[in-house]
Parts: structure tokens; sequence; C-alpha cells
């Protein structure tokens, strides 16, 4: 004991601030000010004292939905519309991903970095425009034709999921594959039997994660015309039809329950397969399924690849590439994408500050306790639900709910994005709940803590950064979301992207979805940095 | 249980001591009998009086459960919450309270010079005396520790169970503590209880046993 003692007293040390994280706290704060202000929360009248009437008209009619048996055949049918356009969109997707996946991986290049990055650029580009920014572009070269929903769908998708995978690929354990190319086996043998094997779990679980999306695009497609879900929705809300919105709504939050617990029921058996040999009842009827859901919906949406590549598409894409060349540098045009470049970044900002403190506030009820009572039970149930129902509802609809009661601006637009994005964030942090460590708490519990402070000192420290995490890339989504929502006309650079496409001035269009692409590039680059000075 | 023993649990791996520990401080609920601890069964009490009963038991649990995330003087400081509002406790979490007495206890255990580190940054042996630092603040008279020593070099073993066992007295309460290490559970304890199976088999005065004759407990042969 003396020998601990006799030491000299240790030097005080004084707190050592993280830089990197206060400067990044500092600025999130300050974003979030600045996108508050912005708003005109504070400085003018946001709320519209008339839309109460049809918004209370618009409420109570969740729960008296139509059900007259000829609009729920209508919906039905809608419904199949919008699965057909998922699977095809989201199977194309995932092929596009595949082959593109060996163009964008390391392990391709080698140490020719240069040819790495072209390709990450020429991936990039598709990346950054929303689904609907496609399915609007596509419209103009191929008119009114199916393959317009499914390359919507298929074009992003698939250069995401060629990311993805190639960084699935990436991170794969090399020893097996040098062992075969050291042995004498062609690159790309040897990738089929060192690489493949061993990412083949987190493959298939990303494929169907990207097909459970393609559910949600396909319904924002129809929202633009693709037809399905998404069309009836817009279709009974302009009529101010709200017993059928909320058929629809229903609709939705049902297709969508649905593609969550088969793609969750996939990727849990893929992440912790059955021991034995015998093949997995559960996957191979996942796969069984998705082929027969293809063939099917090439069948029912009378998809032919003819009028992929008929003289009239050509033509077309030949005369909008060639008008759109060069984009427009007008000096009145670029104040305006600039301006609205910045209300779309604001916008996002303050859907994902909402979001976030949502999440965080439902957390604890939206995690499923390890035992509980029934009251408890039945909350949490009752809040997974909601949060269901606010991510079953694309953002655009949300806009336009609020709209009854709030007056036109950013507000209602960004506050759009943040219930949605509320109820995916909501379910994403619930859980991360679910899956920390209990023990800390417990142990603060037993020590007498009260049930805040307990959750202060034992949970909040190991989950802040997780959950930060989760809001960074959230906001890369929100900010492709807000275009989206731009787009249909709730402010932000989307109305710039509807105007200029409406009256068919290319030129200015290049430059608009140049502008979205760049701010898109932004957004991911701040928030992968965020997000490392978090690790 | 006297005011002012110190007694020693003692078993091999699985034989039931952390279950006996955690049915002291209330994690575990027996699921047959009563405990009385301070005169009181916890499962009768509801709210604030439990949490006042619970705040007189301080627990070094076997996996020490401190968030890695936060600092050393956090997770210290942590041992006051049962006295702390719920603003205080957030408060501190931006600048903390108190720090003098948190470097003091840290001392205490070596570690003075590691109030702003990050905990998980820390060794194994730094963190279970960043624990036993956090039952200094928060001055329990009943000390439960689980296998406290366990990554200590023989040195600090011995200043580890000395503070829990002065800590205990002090209060006028008591120190059980879970060991491996028959010598250690002789020097700082006079009483040995010996757990098989989850039965009591030995209760012994430590004066009257032999390092020897725990080893043969533990099933060590020569």
């Amino acid at each position: 004991m003396t020998t601990l003692l006799d030491r000299p007293a240790p030097v005080s040390s004084r707190p050592v601030r993280d830089r990197r994280r206060w400067g990044w706290a500092i600025a999130a704060v300050g974003l979030v000010g600045w996108a508050l202000v912005d708003s005109g929360l504070f400085s003018g009248a946001v709320l519209n004292p008339g839309g109460a009437a049809q918004f209370g008209r618009f409420a109570s009619a969740a729960f008296r939905p139509e059900l007259a048996p000829e609009f729920l055949a209508v919906v039905a049918e809608s419904a199949l519309v919008t699965v057909a356009y998922a699977v095809l969109g989201g199977g194309l997707a995932v092929l596009l991903g595949a082959v593109g996946a060996v163009a964008v991986a390391r392990s391709t290049w080698g140490r020719r970095r240069t040819g790495w990055l072209v390709a990450r650029g020429v991936v990039a580009l598709p990346r950054g425009l929303h689904e609907a920014v496609w399915g609007l572009l596509l419209l103009n070269v191929l008119g009114l034709d199916p393959w317009v929903g499914v390359l919507a769908i298929a074009i992003p998708y698939g250069a995401v999921t060629a990311t993805v995978f190639a960084g699935i690929l990436d991170e794969v354990p090399r020893s097996g594959y040098d062992a075969l190319l050291a042995a004498g086996a062609g690159r790309s043998a040897a990738a089929l039997y060192g690489l493949l094997p061993h990412a083949a779990g987190s493959l298939l679980s990303y494929a169907f994660y990207r097909l459970e999306c393609a559910v949600r695009s396909a319904v924002v497609l129809g929202l633009i015309g693709a037809g399905g879900l998404g069309y009836q929705l817009s279709l009974s809300f302009t009529s101010l039809r709200w017993e059928q919105v909320w058929t629809t709504v229903y609709a939705l939050a049902v297709l969508c329950l649905a593609a969550d617990a088969g793609g969750r029921a996939v990727r849990r058996r893929v992440a912790d397969p059955r021991p034995g040999g015998d093949r997995d009842r559960v996957l191979t009827g996942a796969g069984v399924v998705v082929l027969a859901l293809t063939g099917w919906a090439v069948w029912y949406l009378t998809l032919s690849p003819a009028s992929l590549v008929s003289a009239r598409a050509l033509e077309q894409l030949s005369y909008v590439v060639s008008a759109a060349w060069p984009p427009s540098t007008e000096g009145a045009l670029l104040a305006d994408v600039a301006g609205a470049a910045l209300d779309t970044v604001l916008m996002s900002v303050l859907a994902i500050a909402f979001a976030t403190a949502g999440a965080v506030a439902l957390a604890g009820l939206a995690a499923r306790p390890p035992s509980a009572g029934l009251p408890r039970r039945f909350t949490g149930a009752l809040v997974r639900a909601t949060l269901l129902l606010l991510r079953a509802v694309p953002p655009p609809v949300w806009a336009l709910v609020l709209l009854f009661v709030l007056l036109p601006g950013v507000l209602p637009g960004a506050l759009a994005l943040g219930v949605y994005t509320l109820g995916v964030l909501g379910r994403l942090v619930g859980e991360a709940v679910e899956e920390s460590d209990r023990r800390p708490t417990e142990a603060l519990r037993s020590a007498g803590a009260s049930p805040v402070g307990a959750w202060l000192y034992g949970t909040v420290p190991s989950l802040a950064g997780p959950v930060l995490a989760l809001a960074c890339y959230r906001w890369e989504v929100a900010i492709r979301d807000t275009v989206l929502v731009g787009l249909l006309g709730a402010g932000g650079i989307g109305v710039l992207l509807s105007a200029a496409t409406a009256s068919f001035d290319w030129p200015a269009v290049a430059t608009v979805l140049a502008a979205i692409v760049l701010l898109s590039l932004v957004v991911d680059l701040v928030s992968e940095r965020a997000r490392a000075a978090l690790r | 249980m006297a005011a002012g023993s110190r007694v020693a649990v003692v078993g091999a791996s699985g034989a039931g001591k952390s279950t006996l520990l955690g049915v002291l401080d209330g994690s575990v609920t027996p699921t047959a009998g009563v405990v009385e601890v301070h005169g009181a069964d916890p499962a009768a009490l509801r709210g604030r009086e439990l949490r006042r009963l619970r705040a007189r038991t301080g627990t070094v649990r076997q996996h020490l459960d401190l968030p890695g995330q936060l600092r050393v003087v956090h997770n210290v400081n942590a041992g006051r919450l049962a006295s702390w509002s719920a603003a205080r406790a957030a408060w501190s979490l931006l600048r903390p309270v108190g720090t003098a007495e948190v470097r003091a206890a840290l001392e205490r255990v070596g570690l003075g010079d590691r109030l702003h580190d990050r905990t998980d940054r820390l060794s194994g042996g730094q963190r279970q005396r960043v624990a036993v630092a956090r039952l200094l603040l928060q001055r329990p008279e009943l000390v439960l520790a689980d296998e406290p020593a366990s990554a200590l070099d023989p040195a600090l073993a011995d200043v580890v169970l000395g503070l829990l066992g002065r800590l205990a007295t002090e209060q006028g309460g008591a120190l059980v503590t879970a060991l491996h290490d028959p010598a250690l559970a002789l020097r700082h304890c006079d009483r040995v209880v010996g757990l098989e199976d989850g039965r009591v088999v030995l209760d012994a005065p430590a004066a009257t046993l032999t390092v020897a004759s725990l080893e043969g407990f533990y099933g060590v042969i020569r």
C-alpha cells in the first residue's frame, strides 16, 4: 500500500476538449438555429387559421376509411401495380449493382487509383438524383411507358447498390483470394472462390433491404404519375375524398409492414444461419417468391424490351441531350439556384433536427423492453404502429396535409420531411436501444439513482454516438427527399427543377440537375466527416 | 450480518457468488424466500423509499458496467446520482460538479491523473479502480464487491480491498466480497462463506482457516 502513497502527487490534469467534436457540435447548433430563424417561426405568422376545419375533416376521416367494395378493388389493383414496379425496379437495381460493384471495387482496380476515382465519379451521378427526378427525366424520353417507373428505381438504386456491394467486397479478408492468385488462378476465378463466399451473406442481406426500400420508392413514383398506390393517393387527395385517402394510406402501411417484416425475416436468417447442411427453407422460399414475382410483374406491366430501344425513344434521348448541352450559365438562374439550394439545405436540417429530437424522445417507448407489464407493452405497440404510419406516407403527402394548418413556405416542407424521417429514425433508434447494454443503467439503479440519472449516466453515453451517426446518415437521405418535396411544390431546389422541366428549358434543367448532384455530394461529404468525428 | 463485519464469499466458478451479491443489491429477484437489506425487504418498497434503501448499498460489479464513452470524472460522479436531482446530473455532464472530491477519491486508488480520460482508454485494472472510486463517493453502508481485484497486481489488490473494507466499516456497515484468491480473503476478511452449487457449504471465522484449507475448497491439488 505504501508503494502507492509514496509516489509524488500526480500532475493535475485539465479537461482536454475534443476539438473536432466541439467544432461539429457548434456548427450543428448554429445550422439548426439558422434554419429555425429562416423558417419564419419567430418572425411572422406561420399558422393558417382557415385550414383548421379542413384538417379536422381530414383527421376524423382516419376512423372511417372508405370501405366500398368498388374502391377496395381499385386499391388492391393499385397495390399490385406498386408491387410490380418495386419488384422489377429493385431486382434490376440489384443486377445493375452486382455488375457495377465490379467496376467500382478497389479490388478490381488495385493500385490504379485514377481509374477507381473515375468509376466512383460515374456512379456518384445517378446516386445524387432522387428516384422521382429520374422519373421526371425518363418521362420526357420514354413517354408514358412502364419502363419509366422501373428504370427510375433501378438507376439510382443500382448506383447505391454498386457502391455498397463494392464496399462489402473490399472489406472481405484477402488472404483466400491472394492464395488463389498465388496458385495461378485468374483474377475473376479467384474472386469467385476467394472473395464471393465470404461476402455472400452481406450481399444477399443488402439486396433484400433494397427490395424493401423499392416498395416505398414505387409509391413515391406513383405521385408523379407512374400509377399504383401513390397515384391513387394523389387522386383522392386532389378531389378532397379524405375517407379514400385514409384507405390508401392504410393499404400503404400494410404493404410497407409486409415488406419490412419479410425483409427482416430474410436478413435475420442470413445473419444467423441454421446449423446443418440442409437448404434453408426461408431463404429458398424468398428467392423463389422474388423470381416468380419478377416474371409476373413483367407480364402485368406489359414491359417490352423493344420500347426501350425504339427509334422514337432514341431520337428523343439524343434531342434532350443535345438541347441540354451546354448547361445554362445565365446569372439570374444561377442566383435562383444558389438561393434555392440554401433553402433546401436549411429545410433538410430543420427536418433532421425535428426527427432526431422526436426519435430520442420516443426511443424508450418504441423499444421492446425485455420484461414489462401489459400497459407498457400496449403503449410500445401503439408507438411503433404510429411510427410505421408516419413512414408509410410519403413526405409530399405529409406536406399537403400540413398545408391545411400552415402557411406555404419552408416550414411545411421541413416538417413534412421531419415527420416522415421521424418514422424511420424512431424505429432505428428504438432498435439501437433494444440492442444496447442495459447493465450500466441497472447498476446505477441498484445504487439508488433516479430513472433520469441512470438514463443520463448509463444509457446516453453509449447511445449518443450511434444515434447522431444515424441522424447524419438520414440527413444524406433527407437532402434528396427535400428535392422531391420541392418537385411537388413545397419550396427549395425541386421547385426550380419542376418549373424548368415543365417549360422544356433543357439548358436550365441541366444546370439545376448539376446543382442537385453537387448539393448531395457536399452533404454526403460533410455527413461522412461528421460521422468520422463521432467514432 | 453484524455491523463492521467483512465477509468473503468463495467458491468455484458458477457456484452462485455473483447471484448472491445480485440478490443483495436488488438486481436479481429471489425466486423463493425473503432477503432483508438494512432491515427492510426491497421487494416491498417502491419509488423514492426503494431508491433511498438502494443508495445505502454500493456494488463493484464483476463486469464493472461503466460506460466506456464517459470520462472518468463522470463515471466516478455517478456514485452520487442517488442524491442528485436530474437537472444537476445533466449539468454535471457538461461541467463536472465537485471535481475536488472526485480527484481525492481517484488519488486514493492511484488514478489522480486520469480524471479527464475517457474510461474506455483505461486498462482493465484501472477501470476496476474507477469503479471503486465511484463507491468512495457513494459512501454506502453495505459494500458488495464481485471480484474487485481480479485484474490488479498483488500490491494494488491489497490497497483496493483495504479501501473497501475501511469504507464499509467507517459507515458502520459491512463488506461482502466474492474472491478467488484465498490469501487475499484471509488477509482482508474476518468471515469466509463457501458456496457450492448455490448452497452454503462453509461458514467460518477467517482465523480458523488456512490458505491450504481454502485451496482445497477450490479443488486445488498440490
